[in-house]
């Protein structure tokens, strides 16, 4: 009988909450175990620190297909936001730039901020740009939702934006190896170095173990005789039953052992003459400034609308260029809404959380030397299902992002606002 | 079976001696057998379970990764966490029965658990290659730890002894496993031992770098004899840690003592 049919029979004789719960234990693991795992709790941040710690952008993985062995590219920018949290540890502290994937599914050959190689710790600014590089290599055939992510000490894990990635076994279905020369000048592959020498050694010493357990505990009298004799023998003469041989096979064991660690010691310092202690350290990295662009932005106030799903600002607006500027794109929590459709954006392969015709500015152009209030509303359902809408529950509320326009001629820029927020219920 | 089945007032005459001749039966033999085999299986199975967790909670992320083993810590902090549990055991045992196994038993559990857990849970189920997560040994200094109270057959002597030996010799019974994961190697103009390189590679998404409780370099390194300074001062940790629950373990069995008497 299955675990199901038992279950009905159960509630049909006794119709017991128990039995609903059990088949609701059943049907939730069932689902549970049944999709893919597909997040790595960034959604669980509140909203408001999200929106404030770092703003992702550009983020591209290619390919997004590939075979294991082969090398997938990711790169993209972050801006540390100037509304950093102050409960929360700073960015400037230490700062570790890492990727998100269900365990070593790749291995990660390569890593860069601004050109610096971030195989160390660091630390970041504020308010200024940081453009990265992860080279990783397939290892583990499957589909995997990958995503950069920083490790900032003491605060925790702050999640960019994840993209699928397919990966195939190798054409030549031959084991992964992952080879690396030493500065010793030999060639290892560290899917598989020492490991012999840690199995053997490891066998040894279990067989030292057990020997030694299996002397004692095959004794014709162990615990309860033993207790006996110990207790009429009383505490000056209890050492009486430890036999001559029992002495004898201590001593035994004690020469073997100390033979065996100073013989393994001398082994291993023959066998790899030159060995350093573990690596550690900080790298320092450059922050690039903000580009910046011939628009001022002066952020008035905020809403969000609950029942609307949009956060709406007021702004005052000032174009210092000699071309008209145009507001394309608004980015906070790795969520992308834009001015136009998706198609006639900058959008990567692969990516997610890009809401087409979702921002609305109540004006189209600001002209040349144009200084005007504007209202910009960004609108979505994706507020809803990337749980935003917790943001009128947390405990400090303001919101940032990071605001793009365009002037005639094609030129990008960008650059953070942010500010108090107030709630709309109804 | 009649003659164990005896109520505990007839075992033991006035004086609180037991009847030994009671050890001659064959059949009361059988029986003892019988009851130390479930016994062992009881005792090993909760050592096993107890020295694993104990372990994972105290010393954790220092035995799981090779990138975390380095020369001062973990010689610091691995003793220490198994003076903790094996010392609090070997009091009972001893004064009971005269067996000095604890040590043994306990590292020889934690290796072969530790095996399962490593090949199980790290390799098939997370992926991650053995020659990052293997365990580290323990055995020999258990045995050496029990050796001394067996040649010594003193609790007080084998307290100083038995721990000096284990935590000073902590690096050198593993120096055989670590050593080539300590070669040096060049990566993106960075200088990084092996174990380094596999902690950057194998991906951690939660477990970064500087997350790692490891020696860094201080003005206080004694010229860079880290190694023979840190075996000493663990040795010295391992005796006092040691020295420590051997008094825990006293007082809990003298103070549960009696029950388990009426019991055995």
């Amino acid at each position: 009988m299955t675990m199901t049919a038992m279950t009905m029979k159960m509630m049909r004789q006794t119709n017991s909450i128990a039995a609903w719960g059990l088949l609701g234990f059943f049907a939730v693991s069932l689902l549970t175990f049944s999709v893919d795992a597909g997040a790595h709790g960034e959604r669980a941040q509140l909203a408001s620190m999200r929106m404030r710690t770092l703003h992702w952008f550009d983020i591209s993985v290619s390919p997004t297909r590939a075979k294991v062995g082969d090398t997938i590219v990711m790169t993209g920018k972050f801006i540390p936001s100037e509304l950093w949290p102050e409960q929360l540890p700073s960015i400037t502290d230490t700062v570790f730039l890492n990727i998100g994937t269900p365990g070593p599914k790749f291995i990660r050959v390569y890593s860069e901020v601004n050109g610096v190689p971030m195989i160390r710790s660091t630390a970041f600014e504020q308010s200024k740009v940081y453009e990265f590089k992860i080279v990783v290599r397939a290892r583990i055939p499957g589909r995997y939702h990958i995503h950069p992510l920083l490790n900032v000490k003491d605060a925790g894990t702050l999640v960019g934006k994840g993209t699928w990635v397919e990966i195939e076994p190798s054409a030549t279905a031959a084991a992964f190896t992952n080879e690396v020369t030493t500065l010793t000048g030999d060639t290892v592959d560290l899917e598989s170095v020492g490991l012999k020498a840690v199995v053997g050694w490891h066998l040894v010493w279990i067989a030292m173990g057990v020997a030694f357990l299996v002397y004692w505990l095959t004794k014709p009298e162990l615990f309860i005789p033993r207790y006996m004799r110990v207790r009429n023998l009383g505490p000056e003469q209890a050492n009486a039953v430890i036999t001559k041989r029992d002495f004898l096979v201590g001593g035994f064991f004690f020469t073997a052992t100390m033979v065996l660690i100073l013989g393994g010691y001398l082994w291993a310092e023959h066998r790899y003459p030159v060995t350093i202690p573990l690596q550690t350290g900080k790298v320092k990295v450059e922050g690039a400034p903000i580009p910046k662009g011939p628009l001022s932005v002066a952020v008035e106030n905020a809403n969000y609308e609950l029942a609307g799903r949009s956060l709406t600002m007021r702004m005052n607006l000032t174009n210092h260029g000699d071309q008209p500027l145009s507001i394309k794109e608004f980015i906070t929590a790795n969520i992308r809404f834009l001015n136009g459709p998706v198609s006639g954006a900058r959008v990567m392969e692969g990516e997610e959380l890009v809401a087409g015709d979702s921002l609305h500015p109540s004006v189209s152009v600001i002209a040349p030397g144009q200084s005007i209030d504007v209202v910009l509303r960004a609108e979505d359902s994706l507020w809803e299902t990337q749980r935003m809408t917790g943001l009128i529950y947390d405990p400090d509320s303001r919101f940032a992002g990071l605001l793009f326009y365009e002037d005639a001629r094609g030129g990008r820029y960008y650059q953070e606002v942010g500010g108090p927020i107030l709630p709309k219920f109804f | 079976m009649a003659n164990i089945a005896l109520p505990a007032s007839k075992i033991t005459d006035p004086a609180g001696y037991y009847d030994l001749s009671v050890l001659d039966n064959p059949s009361a033999r059988r029986y003892y057998r019988r009851f130390d085999g479930i016994l062992i299986v009881v005792l090993f199975s909760f050592l096993a379970l107890g020295i694993s967790i104990h372990y994972a909670l105290t010393a954790g992320d220092w035995d799981y990764w090779i990138d975390w083993r380095d020369r001062r810590w973990w010689p610091l902090i691995t003793p220490m966490s198994l003076m903790m549990f094996i010392a609090a055991f070997v009091y009972p045992i001893w004064k009971a029965f005269r067996l000095p196994i604890i040590a043994t038993a306990v590292t020889t559990l934690l290796c072969l658990v530790s095996w399962v857990s490593r090949y199980f849970n790290f390799g098939q189920f997370t992926d991650f290659p053995m020659t990052f997560t293997f365990p580290s040994t323990y055995i020999g200094l258990g045995i050496l730890l029990d050796c001394t109270l067996l040649l010594t057959r003193s609790l007080t002597a084998s307290a100083f002894a038995g721990p000096f030996l284990f935590g000073a010799l902590i690096w050198p019974i593993n120096w055989p496993l670590f050593a080539a994961y300590k070669v040096p190697v060049e990566y993106s103009g960075t200088l990084v031992s092996l174990s380094d390189l596999m902690g950057y590679q194998y991906i951690r998404t939660t477990t970064p770098e500087y997350l790692r409780i490891i020696e860094e370099s201080t003005l206080r390194t004694f010229g860079g004899s880290v190694t023979p300074l840190t075996a000493v001062f663990s040795a010295f940790v391992a005796v006092v840690t040691y020295s420590l629950f051997l008094l825990l373990g006293t007082a809990i069995y003298n103070l549960a003592g009696r029950y388990v008497r009426r019991i055995v």
